[in-house]
């Protein structure tokens, strides 16, 4: 009888123990997937002054679809002046997409330089103010995250919303970094709630 | 004699079970200090639980206009505290200049406003699950007036 219990109380332990290391390996399979964060940091040094905001993309998404305010509704914007009606964007994404990494367009002229480019899946913005040298505004986007933006059915609207989906699931980017005389302003999103 | 001690110790634990009772939701609280030389020095904690309480039994007739006001932006508060309830700790907003530090944070179930000038320091948290039942009760005034 006693034996038989010793035999019962090992087969439990194993079990137990095969149970365990099946949830070690189910554990990370099943977590929640990390929260990702949406920095925006200005920095002032000639007036010594700084703003950091940090917003969890998730609390965003769950916003954004509550604000209805002029031409934004549930998650969309309307572009109403955005005089695209003779260019179909749609067809120029999906061209951009299936070109090789280049640089599209490059505009020079006496007050600015523009550059357009894709590099690693990514649609890069470079524009230097030649007025102001010190002017530099950078803009990087993940190409996931512009045809989000472009995914609604109207011509002449924005998804917002689909957008943010698509930056929760991209990964550590850069999104807009500027550089003048006086400020430098940085947006990303990465997985980290604070900007240390 | 051990009639009354019996009788008082119920009465404490009454006391402290409604003490807890009322602690569980959280605590708000709120100090304020001018830096003057004659300047106040007020600090405030209290219950979360009571705030909703607080507004429920508030006359409707003065809490109209500021429910009216609240209506329309009710979506968006609603989704707003939703989305905090469900985040970690984090520091949502940080504002330094030379003299001043605003710091807006949610910071275990709460959330904490913190705003230190050359005249004063403030320090405000109260629970979010406390804010969303406050809020919610305040907007219901203007549908159930009394």
């Amino acid at each position: 009888m006693r034996e038989t219990m010793r035999r019962r109380t090992r087969i439990a332990m194993v079990l137990c123990l095969l149970a365990a290391g099946l949830m070690s390996f189910v554990t990370p399979a099943t977590a929640a997937p990390a929260e990702r964060y949406l920095h925006v940091n200005v920095q002032d040094p000639t007036k010594g002054g700084s703003v950091n905001i940090n917003v969890p993309l998730s609390m965003a998404e769950k916003i954004l679809p509550a604000i209805n305010n002029h031409d934004l509704h549930d998650g969309k914007v309307s572009i109403h002046n955005a005089e695209m009606n003779d260019v179909d964007v749609r067809a120029l994404l999906d061209a951009v997409r299936t070109a090789p990494d280049n640089e599209f367009v490059t505009v020079k002229d006496k007050d600015s330089d523009v550059r357009v480019a894709k590099s690693n899946g990514n649609i890069i913005v470079h524009v230097t103010d030649k007025k102001n040298r010190e002017q530099k505004v950078d803009v990087t986007v993940p190409l996931k995250v512009v045809d989000a933006l472009f995914s609604t059915a109207k011509n002449d609207e924005l998804d917002v919303a689909a957008a943010l989906r698509a930056l929760s699931d991209a990964g550590d980017v850069l999104l807009v970094t500027v550089h003048d005389s006086s400020q430098k302003v940085r947006v990303w999103v990465d997985s980290r709630n604070t900007q240390d | 004699m051990i009639l009354l001690a019996k009788l008082a110790l119920g009465m404490a634990g009454v006391g402290l079970a409604g003490a807890g009772v009322l602690c569980g939701g959280g605590l708000v609280h709120v100090r304020v200090i001018e830096k003057e030389p004659q300047g106040h020095h007020i600090n405030v904690i209290a219950p979360a639980m009571l705030a909703p309480i607080a507004v429920h039994f508030a006359p409707r007739r003065e809490l109209g206009h500021a429910a009216r006001e609240i209506q329309p932006y009710m979506p968006v508060v609603r989704a707003a505290l939703d989305g905090l309830r469900d985040t970690e700790d984090v520091v949502l907003l940080e504002v330094k200049a030379p003299g001043e530090h605003v710091q807006v944070s949610k910071s275990r179930g709460s959330i904490v406003v913190d705003v230190e000038d050359a005249r004063e320091t403030v320090h405000v948290s109260a629970p979010v699950r406390a804010l969303s039942s406050t809020v919610e009760q305040l907007a219901a005034a203007t549908s159930n007036p009394l």
